[in-house]
């Protein structure tokens, strides 16, 4: 019979050691919980091929989809987000670009608009000295003002044109708001003229609301002075001043000016008018011609 | 380990014969008792061979193998999946041949303990397993619970008895 009791039964505990020689030290210590996860693993994995879930997936399938899906999908939220910054980073670039291309673009075409702005002004300032012009009864011809006298004191301009149309000395010039001065000199292609703010230059004039008539001189600081009406004459602040044609250059009732002061003098009142024109604008005018001026012309075939 | 450190207690070791014939008897008595006696439902020879196999060896990987096999003999012969009585005696085969070296084998109480601690163990194992892997596991009856592990310490007292003849020392 067998006797587990017997001293020829006991021994030592004998550690089964099958390790090898290249095993780390914490496998070969634990060699055999090792070996009981790599064979409840393996059997894990062998019920994971045959448990389904959710409409017959398999537990494998199942489990590998969701170990995967937070990797999945923080590897596509990185992928968007970084499709998403080179997108805006390339649609930021394009819009510098776009923006430099329509900046230089709102440039030139506020260029243009400024260029086509002073057209139209030009334009329309055209067309009134043309509706002016042909409202009166009198021929003129339209110059433009190319320059103004050098210094100081200068109330003399030039315009551009000159003996080969027709200009001679003393004709008037005017714009619609009033009467702007003379010419002075003559020139093949250019005339000068004197405003009426010259104190040598002189207009026949009247008070449109009295009638009363003087002399127009050109006074200080831009201004002109009405010479020659006595002090018994009534004048009234505010009173426009015509052309009176009596001076045979200027065109009868073109207006001059309007009176800014009124005082009495030695004999003669002292008064002051404000030009009609803002001679320190001037850009086109037209010149009055005379009946020998304008047949002239006609033969030029200028007009 | 230092041999000073050891008590020295016993290794037996079962001709591979017997143990064949031993597994194949219990897988039998699994799948054909039942059939006549319901109440043998809820007894596991195999894993009654296993336990008292594990502690006789005292080998680890042999505890470990034996559950696998066992196990996975038993899953093929049911209608479960495959595994999961591989996996729940693989690890109560480890857990038994891990614990013989601290226990003296022979003395009847020291049985019946290990033997109902590995049977609930086992058991545990098994509902965990169940729990984690199907999507409606059997819900936990601790009462027959209980009662397999008292059936099985029983019936293991008997079996270990008869087992004894036919090993031999290390």
């Amino acid at each position: 019979m067998f006797d587990p009791s017997s001293p020829d039964m006991t021994r030592q505990a004998q550690t089964v050691d099958h390790d090898g020689p290249n095993m780390p030290a914490i496998i070969r210590r634990h060699r055999s919980f090792f070996t009981l996860l790599a064979v409840v693993t393996a059997q894990i994995l062998l019920l994971s091929l045959q448990i389904t879930r959710n409409n017959h997936v398999r537990l494998i399938r199942y489990w590998a989809v969701q170990a995967f899906d937070p990797f999945e999908r923080s590897l596509g939220g990185l992928m968007n987000v970084s499709s998403t910054a080179y997108r805006t980073y390339r649609n930021l670039w394009h819009a510098e670009q776009e923006n430099q291309e329509l900046h230089l673009q709102l440039v030139a075409a506020q260029a243009q608009v400024q260029r086509l702005g002073e057209e139209a002004g030009e334009t329309e300032r055209l067309r009134t000295l043309l509706g002016f012009k042909n409202q009166m009864a009198f021929q003129t011809v339209a110059a433009e003002v190319i320059a103004s006298s050098p210094g100081e004191n200068s109330n003399a301009i030039f315009i551009d044109k000159g003996a080969d149309s027709g200009l001679t000395n003393d004709l008037a010039v005017i714009i619609p708001e009033g009467v702007v001065g003379k010419i002075v000199a003559i020139f093949p292609h250019s005339a000068q003229v004197l405003l009426i703010t010259d104190p040598s230059s002189g207009v026949g004039v009247s008070l449109a609301q009295s009638r009363v008539q003087g002399i127009l001189k050109g006074g200080s600081n831009s201004s002109c002075d009405l010479h020659y009406v006595m002090n018994e004459e009534v004048v009234n602040r505010g009173e426009p001043v015509v052309t009176s044609g009596l001076d045979q250059v200027y065109p009868r009732g073109l207006p001059v000016g309007t009176v800014v002061n009124v005082g009495d003098g030695n004999i003669y009142k002292i008064i002051n008018v404000k030009p009609a024109v803002d001679l320190n604008r001037l850009e086109m005018v037209l010149v009055v011609l005379k009946p020998a001026a304008a047949e002239q012309q006609a033969m030029n075939g200028t007009h | 380990m230092p041999a000073s450190t050891h008590r020295p207690v016993a290794v037996f070791q079962i001709h591979p014969a017997i143990l064949s014939v031993a597994a194949l008897a219990a897988l039998l008595l699994q799948t054909l008792l039942p059939l006549k006696l319901p109440l043998t439902r809820l007894m596991d020879f195999p894993l009654l061979l296993l336990i008292y196999f594990a502690l006789m060896r005292r080998d680890k990987m042999f505890g470990m193998g034996l559950g696998a096999g066992l196990g996975l003999l038993q899953d093929a012969l049911s209608h479960g999946y495959i595994g999961i009585f591989g996996i729940a005696k693989a690890i109560t085969g480890y857990l038994a041949a891990s614990a013989s070296t601290r226990f003296e084998l022979e003395s009847l109480l020291t049985r019946t303990v290990l033997t109902g601690v590995f049977v609930l163990a086992h058991n545990l194992c098994l509902y965990a397993l169940q729990h984690v892997l199907l999507e409606a596991p059997p819900r936990f009856q601790p009462i027959a619970t209980a009662s397999a592990v008292l059936m099985n310490v029983a019936l293991g007292l008997i079996l270990f008895q008869i087992l004894d003849r036919f090993r031999r020392p290390a």
